[in-house]
C-alpha cells in the first residue's frame, strides 16, 4: 500500500497537490472554463511559483500589477495543462512597497519584475537588476506614471539627463569597451539603442538599452472605451495589428460573455493569418537585406509590396487597420472574394517557395546564417521565449495549438514548424515553413466559411479577463479590467517582442560585430510592439 | 551567382512611373475620407461626425468637412449606416510654411539626401518608408536616398508621435545636419500625435519640437504619398493644394 | 694627429670626465649635468665620426702589441665612422631630453649611479665600434652589455626591471660568445693575430664547411644583439622597461651593434661567398620583420610596442643587407652596394625615428604615468607638440613620404625586385616570398601606427591623468624637434645620403651605386653624359628632373635605377619634388576651402554618437579593440595561450563580472627561449648535479681534465 508521501507528484491534481503542501496559507478557488486561481501572501509567492514552473512545468505568461482602493493586486498568470491556467494572486496593502522577486525560479518574469519597479515604484527583493529601465536616467526617481496619482495626460517635461549615469558594465578585460549602436541608426531602423561590450571583433556582452518609444499605451488606455481603446491596441505596432486587435477584442467580448459567430471567428483567423504572411515575407526581405543579397532581398521585396497591395485592395487598408473590431469583423466578404485572398496568397507563396529553394543553395547567404545568433533550447525555456524564435530553438509551443482560441483548433488544425539549431538560418526556416502553412490556412479557411452574421453586439459591461492571440512574432497577452461604467481599468499588455527582447543578448553575444544586424534581423523584433 | 543576375533581368522592371504617370495599381492607398460632402440634413452630417473616434470630422450645417491630418483609417465613418464618402489620391503632403516660398535655396531641386529618425512610429510608417527603397516605388530612380547618418542629410524624416525619450536623440541629429535642412513629418502621429498624444510620454507631434516644413498626414502614408512629400520638398510637384483638386484624373 | 682621431680623443675624455662629474654632484644636479656633459660628449662624437667620414681615412692608436694577439687598439674606418655618427645622432638629443626626463626618480633612485653608467654605456658603445682587434671589441662589448643590463634593471625595486636585465645580459652574451668562436675560428686558419687586418687576410683560406661555419656561429651570434629571430625574447622584455633616454639609446644605437657585429664580420673580414649565406640573412629578416610587426600590432603597451616594432625594422636592415649578401656572393656588385645602401639607410632611419618616438612614449608616461595606450586618448590637445612630433616619428616609421622611413623600404622592396636579373628559380622564389612578408609587414606598421597614433592622440581621454595631463618642457621637446626634422631631411634628401652611404659600402662590395641610383641631373645637361644618353636625359628634363639646378648641390633630386633598352626606368621616385607638390596641394586645398567658405560662418557640431545621451570615452574604440582583427586572423601565430572567462552571476542568471584576459606570450618564448632554458636546465642537471659534491678533489679533476684535453687538442692541431 503506498502511502500519499510516495507518490509521484505529478499523479496528484495541481489544487489538490497545492493544497497538500501549503495547505491553509493558500486559497485555491476555481476559474472557470478552464483555470485556478492561487491566492497567497507574498511571501508564498517565490515558492509557490517555483513549484508550478519548476515540477508542474507551467509557463509563465504575465504579470499584472494593479493599484486599486482596497491594496495593490499583483496577479502572475501561468499556462500549462490541467488546468489550461494558473493565477497566482498576490494581496498587499497600499502602504507596503515591495514583495519577493520569483525571477530567480522564474526567469522569464524578469523584465515583467522591472517594468513594474519602474512604472509602480514596487521593489522585488532579491532582485539584482531593478531601475532604469523602462524610464531611462532622465526620469526622476520616485515618480511612477502607471499610478493613480499620476497624470498621463499632461506633457511630464522635469526631466534631465544625469551627468552621472553610467551604464552597468561587466566586462573586465584589458582595453574593453563598450560600442554604442543607436538609438538613430542604421537607414530606417527603429529607435532602440545598444551597448555592445567588446574587447574588439566580437561581442562579449550585449546591453539592449529599450524603451525609446515607450508611448505609454497601458496607461493611455485607462478611462477610456474599449471601442476606442481597441485603435490604440490595433496601432500601437503597426506590423502586428491584426493580432493586437483580436486579443483585445477577445478580452472583452470574454468579460461581455458574448459569443463571436464562427464566420466572424474564422474570418479574424484569415486576417490574422494573412497579416502572418505578410509579417514573414517583411522579416525574409530584412533577412536577406542584412546579408547583402541585393537581387534576392529584391524578390523578397517584390512580394511583400504585393502582400501589402493586395491587402489594400482587399480590405481597403494596407496594414488591416479597422477590420477587426468589438462583436466580430467591421464588413462581410463575399466567398469569391474570400476567394481572390486566397488565390493572392497563394500565388504569392508559390513566389515565396522558389525563392527560398534558391537561398537554400547559395553558399554566401547561408554562411552568414548558420551557427550564427546560437540560442539553446535550454535558453530559450529558461527565458520564456515565444513565436518563431523560440520554434527555431526546438521549442514546440505555438499558442494556436496549446491555447486554442477563435476557429483554431476547430475547424482550422494548425500543426507548429520547430527547427533544433537555434540558429539564424533554423529561424529563417521557420519563418520560410510558416508563411507557406499560411496559405495553406487560408485556403482551408476560405474553403470552411460558414454563413452567417459577421458581427454581434458587445454590451456595456464590467469585470477583468485575457484575451490572447499568436501575433506574427509569438503568443501576445492582453489582461482588461472594465470598471463599472465600462471602460478600461487596467490594460495590461504583453507582447512577444517584449517578452522576446528579454532573450536577444543570448543570440547576439559571443559573435562578431558584422554578425550583429544580422541576429537582429533574424530575431525580427519590433521595438514600437515591445516598447508599447 | 548568376542565377540570382538571370532572376533579377527576368523579373523585368516593376517600379511605378509616378510622378510621371499615375499610379492605379489597386491597394497602393487606403484613401481618405472626402474633404468635404454635404449632407441631406445637420443631424445626419453630426450623426456621421460623431462616428470619428479622432475627431477628423467637423460640421457645419450641411456640410461636413475631414480633416486629413486627423484621420487614422479606421474606416468606421466609412462602415456606418450613413456612409461618409472615401476618395483614393495619394497626393497628399502639404506645406507649413509660406507657399510662395522655396523651400530650398537652390541647387536642392534635384538630389536629396534623407535621414529616417523614428520618434515613437508604429513600424507601419518605417515599413512604408522602406517601401520607398524597394522595386516598387524604388526613389532612387528620383535621386532620392536614405543615408545612415545626419551629417550628410538634407532632410529629417520624422515618424512617430514625438516620444519623450527620443526628443534628445532627434534634436542632436537635426542639429548634426548640414544647412539648410528641411524637416518632414510622416504620419498622422508625426502631424497631431494621434492616439498617443499629447501625453507624459509623448509630445504629440514633431512639431512641438522641430519646426516641420512638409506635413504628409496618413496612418501609415502609403509609400506614394511620403514620395509626393518628398518631391514636394524639392520643389519638383505642384503645391498639393492644387494636386488635391485634379485628384479624379490622378488617381483611379 | 687627424682631426677625428683629436675630436675622438677629446670625446673618451669628455665621457670618462662626465661619468666621474656624476659620480661627484649631488643627487639632484645630476639630471642637468648630465645633459650638458653627455650631449657635449656625444657632440664631440659627432664630430669626430663626421670627420672620419669626410676624410674618408679615419685613424688607428696602436696600444698594444702582443705575441699571439696581434695588435691591440682602436681605430676608426668608414664603415665604424658610419655606426659612431648614427650613436652620436642618437646620444645627442636622448642626453639632452635627460634633463627632464629624470626628475621624475628624484630620491627615489640614485641618480647619481645613473648619471655614471649612462655615460660609461656611451663610451663603451663608442669604444666596441672603435675596437680594431677582437679582444679591445670583446672587452668593450663585454662592459658595454653589463651597462645595458643595469640601465634597464635601474628601477631595481621592480622584479621584472631587474629580471629583463638579466634575460637581456644572459642572451647576448650567450650569442657574442657564439660570434666569439666564429671568429676565433678564423684566428685558426694561419692568422698572425686576432686584430682585425691579420683576421682579413687570413679569411681568404677558409675551407667551404669553415666558412660557413664562421657565418652560421657569427650571423646567428650577433644576430641575437641586433633582435632578430630567433634570439630576440629578451628585446620585448628588456626595452619598455628601462628609462625613456635609456630605451631610445638601447633601441637606436645598441641593437646597430648586433648589425655592426654582423656586418664587420661576414662583409669585411670574411666576405660571403656563397648565395645561401645570404639568403639565410634575408630569410631570417623578412621573418624578423614580420613577426615583428605582428606583435607590434597587437601589444597595447606603447613602449613595448615600440620595442617589437624594432625587431621589425631590424629585421628589415637585415632584408637589405642579405639580398646584399645574395647579389655580392652571385657577383653582382652593383646591386650588392644597393642591398647595402639600403640596409644602412634604414638603420640609420630606424635610430631615428625609433629614438624619436622612444622619446615621445617616454614623454607621455611621464606626464599620464602609463604606458598603456588603452588608458590615454585625446593627448593632442594637451600635448600638441609631443603630439606633433611622435605623428612625425609615426609618418617615418610608417614609411609615409616624404618621410625617411619610406624611402628605405621602398628601396629595400625594389632592391628584392632586382632579383629578376637571377638565373635560379629557387632564389627567385625566396626573392618573391621575402618582397611579399615585407609588403604585408609594410600594410601592417600603418596599422600598428595608426593605432599607436590614433589611439593616444585623438578621440577622447579614456583616464584621468590623460585628460589632465600638461605639455612637455621646452628642455624635452627640442630633442624630439631635432629627431623629427632629421627624419625629415633624411627623406627628403636621399640624394644626398646614397652618394654618402655608397663611399662605405664600395670597398665592401667592389661596386658603387652612386651612379645606378642618382642620375646627374644637377650636373649633366640635356645632352647627356656616357651613361645616361640624350633621349634620356632630354625626356627628363622635359619633366622638370632637373628643377632646383644651381640652387642646390650635389647630383640632383630624383632616385632613379636605369635600364636597358626596353625598360629605360626600372623605378623612380622623388620625395623632395613630391613634397614640393604636396605642400602646393595643400595650401592650395586650403586656399580654396577658405574662398568658397567665404562669407559663410562656420557652424561646429558635436561627432555623430546615433544621438545617444551620453558618450563617455570607454564607447569609443580602445588600442586593444583597434588591433584585435589582426589578434583574430594571425591566431595561428599569436596562439593566445591562457584565456580565462570567468563569469560570476546571482542566482546563475544575472552576470555580475565577466573577466577575460588574453595573453599572447612571444612566439619565440614559445618556440625557443623556453625550450632552450629546459635543454641548459636539464643538461645541468645532468652534468653539473654528480660533480657537485662538494669534494674539493673532484673539483681539482675536473680542472685537471680539462687542461689536458685542451692541451691534447693543441698538440693534435696542424
Amino acid at each position: 500500500m503506498m502511502t500519499p508521501a510516495q507518490k509521484a507528484p505529478s499523479a496528484l491534481s495541481l489544487d489538490a497537490e497545492a493544497a497538500a503542501r501549503w495547505g491553509g496559507a493558500l486559497r485555491v478557488s476555481p476559474l472557470p472554463p478552464d483555470g485556478l486561481l492561487l491566492t497567497c501572501d507574498p511571501a508564498l509567492l517565490p515558492d509557490l511559483c517555483a513549484w508550478l514552473a519548476g515540477e508542474r512545468h507551467y509557463r509563465f505568461a504575465t504579470l499584472v500589477t494593479e493599484e486599486r482602493e482596497e491594496g495593490w493586486r499583483l496577479r502572475t498568470l501561468f499556462w500549462g495543462r490541467e488546468p489550461l491556467w494558473v493565477h497566482v494572486l498576490v494581496e498587499m496593502p497600499l502602504q507596503l512597497t515591495s514583495l519577493p522577486s520569483i525571477s530567480d525560479a522564474v526567469h522569464a518574469a524578469d523584465w515583467h519584475e522591472r517594468e513594474t519597479e519602474d512604472l509602480f515604484g514596487l521593489t522585488f527583493t532579491g532582485h539584482p537588476r531593478l531601475g532604469d529601465f523602462i524610464l531611462h536616467e532622465e526620469w526622476p526617481e520616485g515618480v511612477n506614471p502607471m499610478r493613480w496619482s499620476f497624470n498621463a495626460r499632461v506633457p511630464y517635461i522635469a526631466r534631465e539627463v544625469d551627468p552621472q549615469w553610467r551604464p552597468v558594465r561587466i566586462v573586465q578585460a584589458p582595453g574593453a569597451f563598450a560600442m554604442p549602436v543607436g538609438p538613430i541608426f542604421s537607414d530606417t531602423a527603429q529607435a532602440s539603442h545598444f551597448l555592445l561590450e567588446t574587447v574588439g571583433e566580437d561581442v562579449a556582452r550585449t546591453i539592449p538599452r529599450l524603451f525609446y518609444k515607450y508611448r505609454g499605451v497601458e496607461k493611455l488606455a485607462e478611462g477610456e472605451e474599449p471601442a476606442k481603446v481597441l485603435l490604440t491596441a490595433e496601432r500601437f505596432s503597426g506590423t502586428s495589428a491584426i493580432a493586437h486587435a483580436w486579443a483585445f477584442c477577445q478580452a472583452v467580448e470574454r468579460i461581455a460573455g458574448v459569443d463571436i459567430p464562427p464566420r466572424a471567428q474564422l474570418l479574424r483567423a484569415l486576417l490574422a493569418e494573412f497579416e502572418r504572411f505578410r509579417h514573414h515575407l517583411a522579416a525574409l526581405s530584412d533577412i536577406i537585406h542584412s546579408t547583402g543579397m541585393t537581387v534576392a532581398s529584391s524578390q523578397a521585396d517584390i512580394l511583400e509590396e504585393e502582400a501589402l497591395r493586395l491587402a489594400g485592395a482587399w480590405a481597403g487598408h494596407r496594414y488591416l487597420y479597422g477590420q477587426v473590431v468589438l462583436g466580430g469583423v467591421a464588413r462581410d466578404w463575399t466567398n469569391e472574394e474570400v476567394e481572390v485572398l486566397a488565390g493572392g496568397v497563394e500565388r504569392l507563396a508559390g513566389g515565396l517557395g522558389r525563392l527560398s529553394r534558391r537561398l537554400r543553395f547559395s553558399g554566401s547567404f547561408l554562411d552568414r546564417l548558420e551557427q550564427v545568433g546560437l540560442v539553446s533550447e535550454r535558453q530559450a525555456r529558461h527565458f520564456g521565449l515565444v513565436g518563431p524564435v523560440a520554434r527555431a530553438s526546438g521549442v514546440p509551443e505555438d499558442s494556436r495549438v496549446d491555447l486554442p482560441y477563435g476557429p483554431y483548433g476547430s475547424p482550422l488544425k494548425t500543426d507548429i514548424a520547430v527547427e533544433e539549431e537555434g540558429d539564424g538560418y533554423a529561424r529563417l526556416r521557420v519563418l520560410v515553413a510558416e508563411a507557406l502553412a499560411t496559405a495553406r490556412l487560408i485556403r482551408e479557411g476560405a474553403e470552411r466559411l460558414p454563413g452567417g452574421p459577421v458581427r454581434v453586439e458587445v454590451p456595456l459591461c464590467s469585470g477583468e479577463a485575457l484575451g490572447w492571440c499568436e501575433a506574427p512574432r509569438g503568443v501576445a497577452f492582453h489582461w482588461v479590467r472594465l470598471d463599472e461604467g465600462g471602460r478600461v481599468a487596467r490594460y495590461r499588455l504583453t507582447t512577444p517582442s517584449f517578452t522576446n527582447w528579454h532573450g536577444f543578448h543570448l543570440a547576439a553575444e559571443r559573435f562578431a560585430f558584422q554578425d550583429f544586424p544580422i541576429i537582429m534581423a533574424t530575431f525580427g523584433l519590433s521595438t514600437a510592439e515591445g516598447d508599447r | 551567382m548568376s542565377k540570382w543576375i538571370i532572376q533579377g533581368l527576368r523579373t523585368g522592371v516593376k517600379s511605378t512611373r509616378y510622378p510621371r504617370r499615375p499610379e492605379e495599381a489597386a491597394g497602393v492607398t487606403p484613401g481618405l475620407p472626402a474633404a468635404e460632402s454635404r449632407w441631406p440634413s445637420p443631424s445626419g452630417a453630426e450623426g456621421a461626425a460623431l462616428s470619428c473616434p479622432v475627431g477628423a470630422l467637423e460640421t457645419s450645417g450641411t456640410r461636413l468637412t475631414a480633416d486629413p491630418r486627423r484621420c487614422i483609417h479606421c474606416l468606421r465613418c466609412a462602415s456606418g449606416p450613413n456612409p461618409v464618402p472615401w476618395e483614393g489620391g495619394y497626393e497628399w503632403a502639404r506645406r507649413t510654411g509660406p507657399a510662395d516660398s522655396p523651400l530650398f535655396d537652390r541647387g536642392f531641386d534635384h538630389s536629396l539626401h534623407i535621414r529616417v529618425v523614428d520618434a515613437g512610429a508604429c513600424d507601419a510608417c518605417l515599413s512604408e518608408i522602406k517601401q520607398l527603397n524597394k522595386p516598387y516605388y524604388n526613389m532612387h530612380r528620383l535621386g532620392l536616398f536614405l543615408t545612415p547618418t545626419p551629417r550628410h542629410a538634407d532632410v529629417l524624416l520624422v515618424a512617430g508621435p514625438m516620444t519623450q525619450a527620443m526628443r534628445m536623440p532627434l534634436l542632436k541629429a537635426y542639429e548634426a545636419m548640414p544647412t539648410p535642412r528641411r524637416v518632414m513629418a510622416v504620419g498622422t502621429c508625426a502631424l497631431t500625435g494621434c492616439l498617443f498624444g499629447p501625453s507624459f510620454a509623448s509630445a504629440g507631434g514633431v512639431g512641438s519640437v522641430l519646426p516641420v516644413d512638409v506635413e504628409v498626414p496618413g496612418c501609415p502614408p502609403p509609400p506614394l504619398a511620403i514620395l509626393h512629400g518628398l518631391l514636394l520638398l524639392s520643389s519638383r510637384v505642384k503645391k498639393s493644394d492644387e494636386a488635391r483638386e485634379t485628384l479624379g484624373e490622378a488617381a483611379p | 694627429m687627424s682631426p677625428a682621431a683629436g675630436f675622438f680623443l677629446l670625446f673618451v675624455l669628455l665621457a670618462g670626465s662626465g661619468a666621474l662629474l656624476s659620480a661627484l654632484l649631488p643627487d639632484r644636479r645630476v639630471p642637468t649635468g648630465l645633459a650638458w656633459t653627455a650631449s657635449l660628449a656625444s657632440g664631440v662624437l659627432l664630430l669626430a665620426s663626421g670627420a672620419a667620414l669626410e676624410s674618408g681615412t679615419g685613424f688607428a692608436f696602436p696600444l698594444l702589441r702582443l705575441p699571439v694577439l696581434g695588435t691591440l687598439g682602436f681605430g676608426i674606418d668608414r664603415l665604424s665612422a658610419l655606426f659612431l655618427l648614427v650613436t652620436a645622432l642618437v646620444f645627442l638629443p636622448a642626453s639632452m631630453y635627460s634633463a627632464g626626463y629624470l626628475a621624475r626618480y628624484d630620491g627615489r633612485y640614485s641618480l647619481r649611479l645613473y648619471g655614471v653608467l649612462y655615460h660609461l654605456l656611451l663610451l663603451a658603445t663608442a669604444l666596441t665600434l672603435a675596437g680594431t682587434d677582437l679582444v679591445t671589441f670583446l672587452l668593450d662589448w663585454r662592459l658595454m652589455s653589463v651597462f645595458c643590463m643595469l640601465l634597464v634593471g635601474f628601477e631595481n625595486r621592480k622584479q621584472e626591471n631587474v629580471r629583463a636585465g638579466y634575460l637581456l645580459l644572459a642572451m647576448t652574451e650567450a650569442g657574442v660568445l657564439a660570434a666569439t668562436l666564429g671568429v676565433l675560428f678564423i684566428g685558426g686558419f694561419g692568422a698572425s693575430g686576432l686584430d682585425f687586418a691579420a683576421l682579413r687576410a687570413a679569411a681568404p683560406h677558409l675551407s667551404q664547411a669553415a666558412a660557413w661555419t664562421v657565418f652560421l656561429l657569427t650571423f646567428f651570434g650577433f644576430s641575437v644583439k641586433a633582435g632578430l629571430l630567433p634570439g630576440s625574447s629578451w628585446l620585448p622584455k628588456a626595452h619598455p622597461v628601462a628609462p625613456a633616454p635609456v630605451s631610445a639609446v638601447l633601441s637606436g644605437c645598441v641593437l646597430n651593434l648586433g648589425i655592426y657585429g654582423i656586418v664587420r664580420v661576414n662583409l669585411d673580414l670574411l666576405p660571403v661567398r656563397y648565395v645561401g649565406e645570404g639568403l639565410v640573412v634575408l630569410i631570417v629578416g623578412s621573418l624578423t620583420a614580420l613577426i615583428g610587426i605582428l606583435y607590434a600590432t597587437i601589444d597595447p603597451d606603447m613602449k613595448r610596442m615600440l620595442a617589437h616594432s624594432s625587431i621589425e625594422n631590424m629585421g628589415l636592415v637585415t632584408v637589405g643587407l642579405g639580398a646584399g649578401m645574395v647579389f655580392l656572393a652571385s657577383h653582382l656588385p652593383v646591386l650588392a652596394a644597393m642591398g647595402f645602401v639600403v640596409g644602412f639607410y634604414h638603420m640609420a632611419n630606424h635610430s631615428l625615428y625609433k629614438s624619436l618616438l622612444f622619446l615621445g612614449a617616454g614623454g607621455v608616461d611621464l606626464r599620464t604615468g602609463t604606458r598603456d595606450m588603452n588608458r590615454m586618448g585625446g593627448l593632442l590637445r594637451v600635448m600638441p607638440y609631443t603630439g606633433l612630433f611622435f605623428l612625425a616619428g609615426a609618418l617615418s616609421i610608417a614609411a609615409l613620404p616624404p618621410f625617411n622611413g619610406f624611402v628605405s623600404e621602398w628601396l629595400t622592396l625594389q632592391t628584392l625586385l632586382q632579383s629578376a636579373q637571377f638565373g635560379a628559380t629557387g632564389v627567385k622564389v625566396v626573392f618573391a616570398l621575402c618582397a611579399a612578408a615585407l609588403a604585408l609587414t609594410a600594410a601592417l606598421a600603418v596599422t600598428c601606427f595608426v593605432k599607436a597614433f590614433g589611439m593616444s592622440f585623438l578621440g577622447m581621454a579614456r583616464s584621468r591623468p590623460a585628460e589632465q595631463a600638461k605639455e612637455l618642457p621646452r628642455s624635452m621637446l627640442w630633442p624630439m624637434g631635432l629627431l623629427a626634422a632629421l627624419c625629415l631631411a633624411l627623406g627628403l634628401a636621399p640624394t644626398y645620403v646614397i652618394p654618402a652611404l655608397d663611399t662605405i659600402v664600395a670597398p665592401l662590395a667592389h661596386g658603387s651605386i652612386t651612379e645606378e641610383l642618382v642620375p646627374p641631373f644637377f650636373t649633366v645637361g640635356p645632352s647627356g653624359d656616357a651613361r645616361y644618353g640624350a633621349g634620356f636625359m632630354k625626356d627628363f628634363h622635359a619633366i622638370g628632373a632637373q628643377v632646383g639646378r644651381g640652387l642646390l648641390p650635389g647630383r640632383g633630386l630624383v632616385v632613379l635605377h636605369p635600364g636597358g633598352e626596353k625598360n629605360p626606368v626600372v623605378f623612380a621616385m622623388s620625395t623632395a619634388y613630391t613634397a614640393v607638390v604636396l605642400v602646393l596641394l595643400l595650401a592650395g586645398l586650403a586656399l580654396a576651402v577658405r574662398w568658397a567658405t567665404q562669407g559663410r560662418t562656420v557652424r561646429r557640431g558635436l561627432v555623430w554618437d546615433g544621438g545617444v545621451r551620453h558618450l563617455f570615452p570607454d564607447m569609443t574604440y580602445s588600442a586593444t579593440g583597434f588591433s584585435n582583427p589582426v589578434r583574430v586572423v594571425f591566431q595561428a601565430i599569436f596562439r593566445p595561450t591562457t584565456q580565462e572567462d570567468t563569469r560570476e552571476s546571482v542566482h546563475g542568471h544575472y552576470r555580475t563580472a565577466l573577466t577575460r584576459s588574453q595573453r599572447e606570450p612571444f612566439v619565440m618564448d614559445r618556440l625557443f627561449l623556453l625550450p632552450l632554458t629546459r635543454l641548459v636546465r636539464g643538461a645541468a642537471r645532468l652534468i653539473a648535479r654528480p660533480h657537485h659534491s662538494g669534494r674539493v678533489n673532484l673539483y681539482t679533476a675536473t680542472v685537471l681534465v680539462t687542461l689536458l684535453v685542451v692541451l691534447i687538442v693543441n698538440w693534435v692541431r696542424p
